[in-house]
């Protein structure tokens, strides 16, 4: 052994040491003729270090230095195993010799040789029955991001991933393979770090965050750079055994793992820029006030009103100020520095690594993001193998500090002549109260603070040969702290009010969950028959705590974020919400001659979301697979090197409904009236809800060719939701907008999906890979009995998506008036939204993908990666043209826009609100995106060194092609912040 | 080894252990009541009924900020300016032009019904209540039956024909279909000549924060104007006048002070020494207002020497320009103590409503000494009106200068006596004929098929 490899140990862990000397000791004891060999590992380029030398069927190995040499003491009769990951293992008879120099060959077909993780179990990707899609950290580090999803942006067939807004900590919505369920909250996947499930479900209260970051997704707590992998989960062969919450697939996030080996330091350093992707062009003072001046004209009106500050020239008609620029065009700095530590032997190995980001905005103003982050991994086996722990653990902080306003709506809004913002003495200027200054808002202190643990533990023990006990606990202690100040000088001064209006909205929300799941895994093999087996047991508690106070009126506004010192404080929320779960779940998995597979899962689930009676339901999938390329008359093929062909078909459940739905309750309003709290109806009571049920089948072909050079899969799936848990509009005459219920309808999701991946060249310093993706879905609604009679029978039409909008058909203008005329469909003489709006719009993407390319020349490595969405969008403008807001400079100019009216026009405004619910209105908003390049380059240092460095170029949405000029096509939008083009470098040391 | 295997098979046990049948039955939370519960007691009931006047405080067409009916048929008819610019809820109401897609009118449609669905739970649920005294259930149906009469009267007077909403069933509810508005009327009286018979004389409560007999007869009495049934209108009104817990309050900046006597019925602030929403919403004090302002019309339509002029108007100017608000409530902030409630019902209007009714009925010489009750704390001389038209009239010209800002009396007056198309086209140019109803939440007509909309829109 090596003094190098082993040093660290001697330090850090001497008892498994001594274990292993120990062991050594009794077989030095039982037999004599031990003998010493030695050597060096390499592959074609040169010595390759970190090479596994194992000796077969005994607890004894080691690892080859960084020059690629090891020694091991071994018997004459023992064989030696050489495995490193991506290479095919070498296994030596030792005999009399006692130098092995052993030159590993890489594995070309190693794609299919890559464990995937499944959740409960692991799998080769050639023997994976189920659709199973995988992101690793090699893309991941590509991408200057802070969001999870955001990685996986065009890069993952048929999951489909929207930025909501490009505010720091800002959430992305993802629907994986369509939209199954009609309640739009309903739709999200089931998140597991590490075996633990996470809740995504969005903390803090609109009450304190007021317009942004909306609310704080808890996914912005997981570091990207901590994770090693992300498989995302689809079919029901991959995802029937998450039972009731797989409906909408599953993300399964691992976190990386120490790796046997020397300690390595490793930092990570870079810092971005950022600015908004596509601002549309607005008009200046001059097209304005010709609109403004046109639309009065139009409606006979030949004074300006006196209200009308920004025409009748209150406010200086020849000033101009691009507020877009003002608010929205800064640029935001990104500062990111991580730093590990990893190494260990070959019984344990850890990792720990702390993370730094903090951001900018491009906001005027003192706006910040900061995220720490930090990550240890833990992994343990004992010197029989029989014992295996893992342990994760991750903690990080979030800090956010942003504009309690939306800055995006004003900007786009605000009459280009407009006053300034501050006065001569730098004071906010409120004009003689002619405006309301649209800064004033950020006087107002908006805060979140996000502190996420997520720990889980593995253990697990061979019991008997080929069978293994495992369980994992996990932990999750979420707790999101965010207070919104509001001092009195948000107000215009004309108001005389001070700090006794102050106030100070707080809120507090604590979210722990622990889980374990003890489960029994045996694996047998009987001829060419191998099988697989697992069965568990599930149990869940997640606990939400909220408390929501406010302070009203302070003695200063120097004392507003202390809440002891409001004069009144209001308690509108204290709860504590409970959610329980239980499960029983097994796998059975039968291969014969490694050619044909079956695989078999099912959970029993119990979930505390509903009532007596309805809580336990049964999930089941079966899959299979048939791997052709072995079959006699393909092997030795010169073209075909790989070929499976697989289908699923299974049922897996949705429990998003919230808790507590089931009962009829009244709780505290938290507003006091006559000195009493008062307590308030809480939701219409119906308490017969149950499970709604996922049924999914696919069918899929994967292919290699050329050795695996071009790897081509197809998959065609068929997804159909019934038993609908939904919550049923109902009309306001009830008193509430929904019931809670099941929905008697079926939601069909079939698509289509292609992935091709190729080596186009593969020399000694030059590689070229290609990745593509295309993912098309189809979202129909099957059926629906009774649909006619029921309140969605305006929003649906059996046989067309669930997604759709109805829209009035635009017909054209009124030769006369210019107004925008619509079809009378039911022809009663009158337009109305009830009768007339029949065409059937839907704003879903027709299809989606990536396309990717990685070029590797010696040193260099440059990785871009297209995303490309062909959809559809409303037109954006921000009112009707001629009223005091502003529009985009294209409006002037336009034939096909109805005369301008300055709101005095009812004919004309109510044409313009259906226009904007109309066909015509309708806006091709496809667009490819550049959405990650990176250029790496690895220093070129002596290979007898262990220092590694690499400086590295990033981009982020650099490039837009779109016809849409209306803003930004991914957000469409026009009054959210759209993404940020960002740019990065940095580098990264290891040593 | 063996013992490590034996740790291990123990903890598993264990794990395995925790599983038991009711592991998914969560407890019932402990910061909800089952509506049971609710009414099984009298100061969870109570809760449930404050919630409501909490609710109308703070939400819908009784709600005192700009998103109440005082703000907005203010700004609708010809009694206030709008000056906030481009908002897409008001500037569409100053202008005349609403749309049925407006969010604020959606908003008045669900909190409205929302609200009589928490009046319908309180009936029912004291309906059903075993642990209720029959004087408890008496006093929380007869508040609960004036507050659904009460809101449904607004939104009567807004919308047209509207659905009737009496039960919390939403089965029924869902499929509800216009109600004629004389049916409306007909329920609504049907509803608070209940409320008379089951609410005490006595106010429940100090400072008048909750209805007694004599609120829903005064209710009863305006709708009975409106709906022309003049007899039964002055008698409801006599029914209060003569109540002798009310006394004519003379000294006219006392009439919005919390303690007035000739207050009927007003709402509790929401923290303790908050004044009224409609002081924070109507007063300001540098030009030009931020929000709304009283127009020119409504303050050159007062005679010379009227107080209410001086009193319960301010002028604010910058030397070039002079702006006007409404100045009834007194206090734009908070003091310690409150000093001014909301008064949703006031002595001054039953006067008026019996000066009329009677009027209509011929009986000039008590229906002027109604009037000039109002007139003289206005320090204006007694009417000169003569016949009973001009004497109508009068009392039409007085409610405008009596009941300005206070919940849209001016829009709901020219409606009824059919005066909008004559008096509004004068000061708003885009007023249409049809923009006599509001139009119905588009979405209410999406979801709710037998529901039909206002013409016009």
């Amino acid at each position: 052994m090596n003094k190098i490899s082993l040093f660290p140990l001697w330090a850090a862990l001497p008892l498994p040491k001594l274990f292993s000397i120990f062991l050594f000791f009794c077989l030095t004891v039982g037999y004599t003729q031990t003998k010493t060999v030695t050597g060096t590992t390499s592959d074609a380029s040169g010595a390759l270090a970190g090479v596994t030398i194992l000796v077969k069927d005994k607890a004894q190995g080691t690892l080859s230095d960084a020059s690629g040499n090891y020694s091991l003491t071994v018997l004459p009769t023992d064989n030696l195993v050489f495995s490193f990951v991506g290479y095919k293992t070498v296994e030596v008879a030792v005999g009399n010799q006692t130098v092995f120099n052993v030159v590993l060959q890489e594995d070309t077909t190693q794609l299919q040789e890559v464990i995937v993780n499944a959740g409960y179990y692991n799998v080769k990707e050639k023997e994976r029955t189920g659709s199973i899609v995988r992101v690793t950290a090699d893309a991941i580090e590509k991408q200057p991001v802070t969001n999870v999803l955001a990685a996986l942006q065009g890069r993952m067939a048929g999951v489909d991933i929207r930025q909501d807004s490009g505010l720091p900590g800002g959430a992305f919505s993802i629907r994986i393979r369509g939209q199954n369920s009609l309640r739009a909250d309903g739709n999200e996947p089931l998140y597991i770090i590490n075996g633990v499930p996470y809740s995504s479900e969005t903390t803090g209260a609109t009450s304190t965050s007021g317009f942004s970051p909306s609310l704080t997704s808890p996914l912005n707590s997981i570091n990207p750079s901590d994770i090693e992998s992300i498989e995302v989960l689809k079919d029901a062969d991959a995802t029937a055994i998450y039972g009731s919450r797989g409906a909408n697939g599953v993300v399964l996030i691992t976190t990386k793992k120490g790796k046997a080996g020397t300690t390595s330091f490793t930092l990570n350093s870079s810092t971005s820029f950022g600015t908004v992707t596509r601002l549309p062009k607005l008009m200046d003072t001059e097209q304005y006030l010709a609109m403004r001046e046109q639309a009065y004209a139009n409606d006979g009106v030949t004074t300006f009103p006196a209200t009308a500050y920004d025409v009748n020239g209150t406010w200086d008609r020849d000033r101009y100020t691009d507020w877009q620029k003002e608010f929205i065009g800064g640029t935001a700095t990104i500062n990111n520095v991580q730093a590990t530590v990893a190494g260990g032997s070959t019984q344990t190995q850890y990792l720990l690594s702390g993370t730094y980001r903090d951001e900018t905005t491009v906001f005027p103003g003192d706006f910040t993001y900061k995220k720490g982050a930090a990550h240890f991994s833990m992994n343990h086996k004992s010197l029989d193998d029989k014992f295996n722990l893992n342990f994760s653990g991750t903690y990080s902080v979030q800090n956010n500090k942003q504009p309690p306003v939306n800055l995006t709506a004003v900007s786009r809004t605000l009459a280009p002549n407009a006053p300034a913002i501050y006065d001569e003495e730098g004071n906010l200027n409120w004009e003689n109260s002619t405006w309301d200054n649209p800064l004033a808002p950020l006087q107002s202190r908006f805060r979140s603070r996000t502190k996420d643990l997520v720990v889980n533990t593995l253990l697990s023990y061979t019991l008997f040969k080929n069978t293994a006990l495992k369980s994992s606990f996990g932990y999750t202690d979420l707790t999101n702290k965010e207070t919104n100040a509001q001092p009195s000088t948000i107000y215009n001064p004309a108001y005389g009010v001070g700090s006794e209006i102050s106030s100070l909205y707080t809120n507090l929300t604590t979210r722990n969950s622990w889980i374990a799941e003890p489960q029994l895994h045996w694996k047998g093999t009987m001829g060419k028959s191998k099988f697989e087996a697992l069965a568990g047991t599930t149990f869940q508690q997640q606990k939400t705590n909220r408390l929501y106070v406010n302070g009203f009126g302070f003695a200063s506004n120097s004392l507003l974020d202390d809440l002891a010192s409001a004069t009144l404080k209001t308690v509108p929320l204290s709860d504590e919400t409970v959610y329980t779960y239980q499960a029983f779940f097994a796998r059975l998995n039968y291969t014969w001659d490694d050619r044909y597979i079956v695989n078999l899962t099912g959970r029993r689930d119990g979930s505390s979301r509903f009532g007596p009676g309805k809580q336990f339901a049964t999930f089941g999938a079966v899959g299979v697979a048939w791997l052709f390329s072995k079959e006699d008359f393909l092997v030795g093929s010169k073209v075909l090197s790989f070929g499976k062909l697989r289908a699923s078909f299974g049922t897996t459940g949705n429990d998003q409904i919230g808790d507590y739905q089931y009962l009829d309750t009244y709780s505290s309003s938290g507003v006091n009236y006559q000195g009493t709290n008062g307590l308030k109806p809480i939701r219409l009571y119906n308490p017969a809800f149950g499970w709604e049920q996922s049924e999914k089948m696919e069918v899929a072909l994967e292919t290699g060719f050329f050795n695996d050079r071009l790897f081509l899969t197809g998959a065609y799936y068929r997804n159909r939701s019934s038993n609908q848990l939904v919550g049923i509009p109902l009309p306001g005459t009830t008193g509430f907008a929904s019931l809670n219920g099941n929905l008697d309808a079926t939601v069909e999701n079939s698509g289509l999906e292609f992935t091709l991946r190729t080596l186009n060249f593969k020399r000694k310093h030059f590689e070229w890979l290609t990745s593509f993706n295309l993912s098309v879905n189809r979202n129909r609604l099957l059926s629906y009995p009774g649909l006619e009679t029921s309140t969605y029978a305006n929003l649906y039409v059996v046989g067309e998506p669930t997604t759709i909008i109805k829209l009035y058909h635009y017909t054209g203008m009124n030769a006369t008036t210019g107004a925008y005329e619509f079809e009378d469909v039911n022809g009663d003489g009158v337009i109305n939204a009830a009768g007339d709006r029949k065409i059937v719009g839907d704003l879903t993407p027709k299809y989606f993908g990536g396309f990717q390319n990685q070029f590797t020349y010696k040193q260099l490595q440059l990785d871009f990666l297209f995303q490309f969405v062909k959809q559809q969008t409303f037109t954006s403008l921000s009112g009707v043209p001629g009223i005091a807001v502003n529009q985009l400079a294209s409006v002037l100019d336009d034939a096909t826009l109805q005369p301008f009216t300055a709101g005095g026009n009812s004919a004309l405004t109510t044409a313009y609100s259906r226009y904007v619910l109309s066909d015509g209105a309708i806006r091709d908003a496809s667009y490819i995106r550049l959405k990650n390049i990176s250029l790496t380059y690895t220093l070129p240092l002596p290979s007898s060194t262990t220092i590694g460095c690499q400086l590295y170029a990033q981009g982020q949405n650099l490039l837009t092609f779109t016809k849409f000029k209306e803003g930004d096509p991914e957000t469409k939008v026009t009054n959210i912040l759209p993404p940020l083009k960002v740019f990065t470098v940095g580098m990264k040391l290891t040593f | 080894m063996k013992n490590l295997k034996n740790k291990i098979l123990l903890v598993f046990a264990l794990i395995t252990l925790l599983g038991c049948d009711d592991f998914v039955t969560v407890e019932e939370p402990y910061f909800q009541l089952t509506g049971s519960t609710v009414f099984a007691d009298k100061s969870t009931a109570n809760a449930a009924m404050v919630d409501i006047y909490s609710k109308l405080r703070d939400g819908g067409l009784l709600y005192g900020s700009t998103s109440g009916s005082s703000a907005t048929l203010g700004m609708y008819t010809d009694e206030l300016v709008y000056y906030g610019a481009n908002d897409a809820n008001f500037f569409p109401m100053y202008s005349n032009a609403l749309l049925s897609t407006s969010p604020l009118l959606s908003q008045f449609w669900n909190t409205s019904y929302h609200q009589i669905y928490s009046a319908n739970a309180v009936i029912e649920g004291c309906q059903n209540s075993t642990g209720l005294t029959t004087a408890e259930k008496n006093q929380f149906i007869g508040e609960a039956l004036f507050v659904r009469a009460l809101v449904h009267s607004y939104l009567v007077s807004v919308y047209g024909a509207i659905p009737y909403i009496k039960t919390t069933d939403y089965t029924l509810n869902s499929v509800q279909s216009r109600m004629p508005i004389s049916d409306v009327y007909e329920h609504i009286i049907s509803d608070l000549e209940t409320a008379v018979t089951l609410l005490p004389d006595a106010y429940i409560s100090a400072e008048r924060v909750r209805p007694n007999r004599s609120a829903a007869s005064a209710l009863l009495a305006r709708i009975y104007l409106y709906d022309e049934r003049w007899v039964e209108a002055a008698n409801a009104a006599s029914a209060v006048i003569n109540n002798a817990l009310y006394v004519w309050e003379d000294d006219i900046d006392a009439v919005f002070l919390k303690n007035s006597t000739a207050t009927i019925w007003q709402f509790s602030p929401k923290l303790t020494g908050n004044n009224t929403n409609e002081g924070a919403l109507f007063i300001f004090q540098t030009g030009p207002p931020t929000t709304v302002g009283l127009s020119t019309t409504l303050y050159t339509s007062f005679e010379p020497n009227d107080l209410r002029k001086t009193h319960w108007i301010a002028a604010v100017t910058n030397g070039t320009s002079t702006w006007y608000h409404a100045h009834k409530y007194k206090r734009k902030t908070n003091t310690t103590p409150s000093q001014e409630y909301s008064i949703v019902l006031r002595l001054s209007e039953q006067y008026l409503i019996r000066a009329e009714a009677r009027a209509r009925q011929g009986e000039l010489s008590s229906a002027k000494e109604d009037l000039n009750k109002i007139r003289q704390l206005a320090g204006l001389p007694n009417t000169t009106a003569l016949t009973a038209v001009a004497l109508v009239d009068a009392v039409l010209e007085e409610r405008q200068h009596e009941l300005f800002t206070e919940f849209g009396h001016r829009f709901i007056d020219l409606k009824r006596t059919g005066s909008l198309d004559a008096v509004l086209p004068l000061t708003k140019s885009g007023w249409n004929s049809t923009d006599q109803y509001w139009p119905l939440p588009e979405n209410e007509l999406l979801i709710n098929p037998n529901l039909t909309q206002n013409p016009g829109y």
